[in-house]
C-alpha cells in the first residue's frame, strides 16, 4: 500500500496546487487563456466558449469564423454547467485530465520501453528515474501547470497521445489506435505518430498473438484507424447536423488562415509572404513537418518509443499552431530516457536557451502589444530563440540515443569523441 | 567543421581556458560600468531632434495674450478663495466655471486602500469637442488640484481654466481636448486613466460617464506658485520606468527654448552648465527615478496606457509669466493637434542627460547586458567545472595543483594529426542536480514572504516588520546553511551547482528586464555584482567573515534602508510609498527585489557559510 501512497501523495500535491491556483488567483485563469504562448486559435478555451454559445443557442458554431477546434467538445462542454456561472466543473475536468495523462506515463515509464525495448536493450538502462519522479516532472513542470491553469483544449489531444503510448506498450493495440484516432480527430497532427506508434504495438504484441507478422498488423491497425475515424467524424457531422465543420477545423490546420501570434514559427512567415507564394509555402511547410516521420521510423527502428518522442518534440517546434502544452507533452516523455542524459551534450545550453526564451517572450510581447514600444519583430525574434532551444534539445536527445546505440555495436568507440562526417 | 567541433571539445577542458571565465565575467562588470560613465561624452551621446514631422513645433503664432491676463487673475482669485475646502465644494465650482465656458463636465469619485490608509477623493473633468473632429482622438490637459508635494497648484489649476475658455474660442482644433482636474497627483490621475481604458476596480472607482476617443498624449501642469518663473522643469518617468516618446519631450523643449525663450531642465538639476559631470548627474539621476519605477507626477499614471505625457513645472526667480507658460502649453497643444498617428517616430527608450542630449537603446543596453552577462557566463562556466572530474586532491579555493602520479593517457586524432591527452579531460563526471535545484527553487519560493509581508501589512507596522525582517535575514544564511549541511552534506560539485543556477536564473531576470526597465536591471546587476564570486570557504573563516559583511552591506535590507537614510525618509515612509504602488499604480519594482535580487543574495550568502562534504570518487 505504501507505493499506492506515494502516487496519492504526488497527484494529490499536483491537484492542490492547480486548485490552490485557480481559487487563490481568480484572475488567473483568464489571463493565461489569453496568452498567445498558452491558447491557439485551434485550442483557446475562449473560442470553445464562443463556439459553446453558438451551439446552445442553436447556431452553427463555425458560423462565426471564430471557432476552429472538434464538434464533439460542445455536447462535452455543455453537459457541464456554464463556466462562467460554475468555473469548478471545468477547472475539476483539466485537473482529471492531467491526472489522468500523469497516469498514464506512469504507465509507459513502468514498462521500461525506453530503456529495454524488444530489439535494443540500453547498457544504462538501469540508471532511470521511477514512474513517480515521471509523473512528479509532468505534473509539476510549470508549462503543465500553465497549459492546466489556461485551459486549452490542446489538453485532450495531450491525454490521447500518452493514453494511446501507454496502450501500446501493453501491447494492446486496438485501444492504442483508437486512442490516437481521437487524437488526430481533436488536432490532425497526430495522425503523424501512426508509424512509430503501430510498431510500438506490434514489438509489444501479447504472447497470443505472436506469430503475426508485420504486414498484417501494420494493415489490420491502418484499417482500424481508417474506421475509428471517419466515425467519429460522422458522428461529429450528426452533432453538427452538416460536414462544414471540416473545413473550419482541419482546413485551419491545414492552410492557416488565422495568422494570430504563436510561440511556432508559421504566424510570421506567413503575414510576410506573398498571396502568390502562399499555397506553394504551406505546402512545403506541411512536408517538412511530416518528413520526418518516416525518416525517423526507419532510422530508429529498434526504439519505437524515443522516434514518438523526438516527433511530439519536433511537432512542437514547426507544427502550425504550437504552444507550450505542446512543450509540455515533449517534456513529459523526455525523463524516460534519463539514461542517456550522460550523453547529451548541450542540456545545459538548450535549458538556459529555453529558460531565457520562456522569460523574453512574455517580456518581448508585452513591449510590443501592450508598451507599443516594440514591434511584432521583438516577439518573433523569441520565437526563434525558443524554437531554436527546443530544436537543440530534440536533436540533442537524438544523438544521446543513437550514441546509446553506437557504443552497443563499436564497443571500441566508448567514451571517444564522436565527429560527424 | 568537424575538426573544429574536435577541437573545442578538447579546448573545453583545458585548464588554461578554466582560469578565464571569472576574469572575464569580471571584465564585463568593469566595461559594462565603464560604458556607462562614456556614455555622456560628445562622441556617444547624441543631440535630440524631431522625429516626427507633422509635429512642426513653434510653427505657428500663439494668441494667448493680453485680455486673457485679466481671465486668468479672476480664476485665480477664485482657485484661491476655494484654497482649503473640500473636495465635493470644489469641484462645484469647477464644474460651474468649466460649463460657464461651454464645456461639458463631468466627475469621477474613487477610494483606493493601500497599506491599511484610505485615499478617496473626486476628479472633475471637462471635454472640449473638436470643431474639426470626430471625437476618435483626444489630447488631455491635467492640473491636479494639489502637486506632488500636496501643496495647492493654484496657478496651475487657475492656467488650466483660462486654457479652457481659450481653447473653446478656437475653431482649428481635430481632436478632442479634455481639462482634467484631478484631487490630488498620486491616486487621482490613475483613477481617472483606469476608468478612461475601462480598467478600473469597479465599486470602488467610479466609471467615466462621459467620455472621447482614444488618448493622444497629456499634458500636467504643475504651478503651485504666485510669482513669474525663469525656467520650466520637465518630468517625464512613468511608472516601472517607462518612459513617453521622446518626440513630445522635444516638442516642448523645442517651444519653450526655440519659440518663446524659456530654458527647460530635468531631473531637477536646476544648474545645468553641459559639463561631463553635470550630464552625468542628469543621467544618473534619471537612471534612479527609472530605476524605482514610482510615479514621478500625475503624468506617470497615463504612460502604461500608452499615452505619451509629461508634467511641467515652472521653477525659479524670473521674468516669464504665467501667460508665457501658457503659450507652451498653446503651442504644445497644436503641435499635437497636427498629429496624424499615435507618436511612434522618435525613441521609448532613451536616457537623458540634459534637455536637448540623449542616448538611444542601442548605444545605452550593452552595459546592462554585460552585467547580467557577467552572471551568465559564471553560470556556464560553473556548470562546466561541475562536470570536470574530481581532481587528486580536493582542495577548494587553491588554484594550484601538482599532479603527482601521471594520469591515464587518451589519443585524439584530428585528420592525420594525434594527440595524446589525459584521459580524464574527455570525461564528464555525473552531476547531481535534484539538491541544487530544491535549494534554489526554495529560495525563490521564499522570496513571496517579504514581498507579500510589505505588502499587506499596515503603514504603522511597517518598521517594526522591516526590523523583524533585518534580523531574520542576518541570521537565516547561517542557519540555513548549517541546516542544508548538516541534513544533505553537499558535496563541493552540489554547492557550485546551486550558485550556478542561482546566478543563470539572476542572469536570466536581469537581461529580460533589461529590456523592460534598463535601470532597475543595471543597478540590481552592479549591487549583486560580488554574488559572482561567493564560494564556500570553510578553511578560511576570516575571509568569509569579510566576505559576509560586505555582503551584508549590499543586502536589499542594507541597500533600502541606506537610500531612506540618504533621502531623510523615515523607512516607514518608503516601504508606504511602495505599498501605495504596488497597489494603486501597478508597479513592481518590489517584484524584482524580493523575487530576483533577494533570493539570489540569500543563496550567495548561504553557500558563503557553506562546508562542502569531502568526495571520494566512487
Amino acid at each position: 500500500m505504501s507505493i499506492d501512497r506515494r502516487k496519492a501523495t504526488i497527484f494529490g500535491a499536483a491537484a492542490a496546487v492547480r486548485i490552490l491556483l485557480f481559487t487563490a488567483f481568480p484572475g488567473l485563469p483568464d489571463l493565461l487563456t489569453a496568452r498567445v504562448e498558452v491558447s491557439t486559435p485551434v485550442t483557446s478555451f475562449k473560442r470553445l466558449q464562443e463556439g459553446l454559445f453558438l451551439y446552445n443557442h442553436n447556431v452553427s458554431p463555425y458560423d462565426g469564423g471564430v471557432y476552429h477546434q472538434a464538434p464533439i467538445l460542445l455536447p462535452l462542454f455543455s453537459l457541464l454547467p456554464s463556466s462562467a456561472a460554475y468555473p469548478a466543473f471545468t477547472y475539476l475536468l483539466y485537473i482529471l485530465v492531467d491526472l489522468l495523462s500523469a497516469n498514464a506515463l506512469m504507465k509507459i515509464a513502468e514498462s521500461g520501453e525506453a530503456g529495454s525495448s524488444k530489439l535494443y536493450t540500453s547498457p544504462r538502462k538501469d540508471k532511470k528515474w521511477s514512474s513517480y519522479a515521471i509523473a512528479a516532472a509532468f505534473l509539476f513542470n510549470p508549462f503543465t501547470i500553465a497549459t492546466c491553469i489556461g485551459r486549452p483544449t490542446s489538453v485532450f489531444t495531450t491525454c490521447a497521445i500518452i493514453l494511446a503510448i501507454s496502450k501500446a506498450v501493453i501491447g494492446s493495440s486496438y485501444a492504442s489506435m483508437f486512442a490516437l484516432s481521437i487524437a488526430s480527430y481533436l488536432s490532425m497532427y497526430p495522425l503523424l505518430l501512426f508509424p512509430p506508434l503501430v510498431l510500438l504495438c506490434y514489438d509489444r504484441r501479447p504472447k497470443s498473438s505472436q506469430s503475426t507478422s508485420i504486414y498484417t498488423s501494420v494493415l489490420l491497425n491502418l484499417l482500424a484507424v481508417s474506421g475509428f475515424i471517419p466515425f467519429l467524424l460522422y458522428m461529429s457531422s450528426l452533432i453538427t447536423g452538416s460536414w462544414e465543420f471540416l473545413e473550419s477545423t482541419y482546413g485551419v490546420q491545414l492552410l492557416l488562415p488565422d495568422l494570430t501570434p504563436n510561440v511556432g514559427l508559421w504566424w510570421y512567415f506567413f503575414i510576410e509572404m506573398f498571396d502568390s507564394f502562399r499555397s506553394f509555402f504551406l505546402g512545403v511547410f506541411w512536408i517538412h513537418l511530416s518528413s520526418y516521420v518516416f525518416g525517423l521510423t526507419i532510422r530508429v527502428r529498434r526504439q519505437p518509443l524515443i522516434v514518438l518522442t523526438v516527433l511530439l518534440g519536433i511537432f512542437a517546434i514547426f507544427k502550425p499552431y504550437p504552444s507550450i502544452s505542446d512543450t509540455s507533452l515533449f517534456l513529459a516523455l523526455l525523463p524516460l530516457y534519463r539514461h542517456v542524459f550522460p550523453l547529451m551534450r548541450y542540456s545545459f545550453l538548450a535549458s538556459s536557451t529555453i529558460l531565457y526564451a520562456t522569460l523574453l517572450g512574455p517580456a518581448f510581447y508585452y513591449l510590443w502589444i501592450y508598451a507599443g514600444s516594440g514591434n511584432a519583430n521583438f516577439f518573433y525574434a523569441i520565437t526563434l530563440v525558443w524554437s531554436l532551444g527546443l530544436s537543440l534539445l530534440v536533436a540533442d536527445i537524438l544523438f544521446a540515443v543513437l550514441r546509446d546505440e553506437l557504443e552497443i555495436e563499436r564497443p571500441e568507440m566508448k567514451g571517444k569523441e564522436i565527429r560527424q562526417i | 567543421m568537424s575538426g573544429l567541433l574536435a577541437t573545442t571539445s578538447l579546448l573545453r577542458r583545458d585548464p588554461r581556458l578554466l582560469k578565464v571565465p571569472p576574469y572575464l565575467s569580471f571584465l564585463c562588470i568593469v566595461i559594462g560600468v565603464a560604458w556607462l560613465l562614456l556614455l555622456p561624452l560628445d562622441d556617444y551621446s547624441r543631440g535630440t531632434y524631431i522625429s516626427e514631422n507633422a509635429l512642426l513645433p513653434g510653427q505657428v503664432h500663439t494668441y494667448f495674450a493680453g485680455s486673457d491676463q485679466n481671465v486668468f487673475r479672476g480664476y485665480k482669485h477664485e482657485v484661491d478663495a476655494l484654497g482649503e475646502r473640500s473636495n465635493v465644494e470644489v469641484n462645484d465650482k469647477l464644474g460651474e466655471l468649466f460649463k460657464a465656458s461651454g464645456l461639458k463636465v463631468a466627475r469621477q469619485k474613487y477610494e483606493y486602500k493601500s497599506a491599511g490608509e484610505t485615499y478617496e477623493g473626486e476628479n472633475i473633468y471637462a471635454i472640449l469637442h473638436a470643431p474639426r473632429g470626430d471625437a476618435t482622438e483626444a489630447i488631455v490637459l491635467v492640473g491636479a488640484w494639489r502637486n506632488v508635494d500636496g501643496v495647492l497648484n493654484r496657478s496651475g489649476v487657475a492656467l488650466v481654466l483660462t486654457l479652457a475658455r481659450y481653447f473653446k474660442r478656437w475653431s482649428l482644433w481635430s481632436k478632442d481636448i479634455i481639462f482634467l482636474v484631478t484631487a490630488d497627483s498620486r491616486a487621482g490621475p490613475q483613477a481617472w486613466v483606469d476608468a478612461y481604458h475601462d480598467t478600473h476596480q469597479s465599486p470602488a472607482i467610479e466609471s467615466l460617464s462621459v467620455k472621447s476617443g482614444a488618448l493622444q498624449g497629456a499634458v500636467v501642469i504643475d504651478y503651485p506658485f504666485d510669482h513669474r518663473f525663469e525656467s520650466l522643469h520637465i518630468v517625464y518617468d512613468g511608472i516601472n520606468g517607462q518612459l513617453p516618446n521622446l518626440d513630445l519631450l522635444n516638442t516642448v523643449v523645442a517651444i519653450a527654448s526655440g519659440q518663446m525663450g524659456i530654458g527647460a531642465s530635468l531631473q531637477q538639476m536646476w544648474q545645468h552648465t553641459d559639463s561631463y559631470q553635470d550630464r552625468l548627474k542628469t543621467m544618473l539621476r534619471g537612471m534612479l527615478n527609472q530605476g524605482l519605477g514610482h510615479a514621478s507626477g500625475p503624468h506617470s499614471s497615463f504612460i502604461p496606457y500608452h499615452v505619451d505625457a509629461i508634467t511641467l513645472q515652472p521653477y525659479g526667480e524670473g521674468w516669464q509669466d504665467e501667460m508665457a507658460m501658457g503659450r507652451v502649453i498653446e503651442s504644445t497643444f497644436r503641435s499635437l493637434n497636427n498629429l496624424l498617428e499615435h507618436l511612434h517616430q522618435s525613441f521609448f527608450f532613451y536616457l537623458l542627460m540634459q534637455a536637448n542630449r540623449f542616448v538611444s537603446i542601442g548605444t545605452y543596453l550593452p552595459s546592462a547586458m554585460l552585467v547580467a552577462c557577467n552572471f551568465t557566463i559564471m553560470a556556464i562556466f560553473l556548470w562546466v567545472k561541475s562536470g570536470a572530474p574530481l581532481p587528486p586532491k580536493t582542495t577548494v579555493g587553491s588554484t594550484t595543483q601538482s599532479d603527482e602520479k601521471a594520469p591515464p593517457l587518451a589519443v585524439i586524432q584530428e585528420g592525420d594529426a594525434k594527440a595524446i591527452v589525459p584521459e580524464e579531460t574527455l570525461a564528464v563526471r555525473e552531476r547531481e542536480l535534484f539538491l541544487p535545484l530544491a535549494v534554489v527553487a526554495g529560495s525563490q519560493f521564499l522570496g513571496v514572504l517579504p514581498l507579500y509581508l510589505f505588502n499587506h501589512t499596515s503603514a504603522p507596522m511597517f518598521p517594526a516588520i522591516f526590523t523583524l525582517f533585518t534580523a531574520f535575514n542576518t541570521i537565516a544564511p547561517p542557519l540555513l546553511s548549517h541546516l542544508l549541511t548538516t541534513t544533505f552534506h553537499p558535496t563541493a560539485q552540489q554547492y557550485s551547482l546551486i550558485k550556478s543556477f542561482s546566478l543563470l536564473i539572476l542572469g536570466l531576470f536581469l537581461s529580460s528586464l533589461a529590456t523592460l526597465n534598463f535601470s532597475l536591471a543595471f543597478l540590481v546587476g552592479l549591487f549583486s555584482a560580488p554574488l559572482t564570486y561567493m564560494q564556500p570557504l570553510p578553511n578560511r573563516p576570516i575571509i568569509a567573515g569579510i566576505l559576509a559583511l560586505l555582503l551584508t552591506a549590499l543586502a536589499p535590507t542594507t541597500v533600502l534602508f541606506a537610500g531612506a537614510q540618504y533621502w531623510g525618509l523615515g523607512i516607514g515612509e518608503v516601504l508606504k510609498e511602495a505599498a501605495f504602488g504596488w497597489d494603486v499604480w501597478g508597479m513592481n519594482t518590489q517584484v524584482v527585489v524580493w523575487c530576483v535580487w533577494w533570493p539570489a543574495w540569500l543563496t550567495g550568502m548561504v553557500s558563503l557559510w557553506g562546508r562542502p562534504r569531502e568526495e571520494v570518487e566512487s
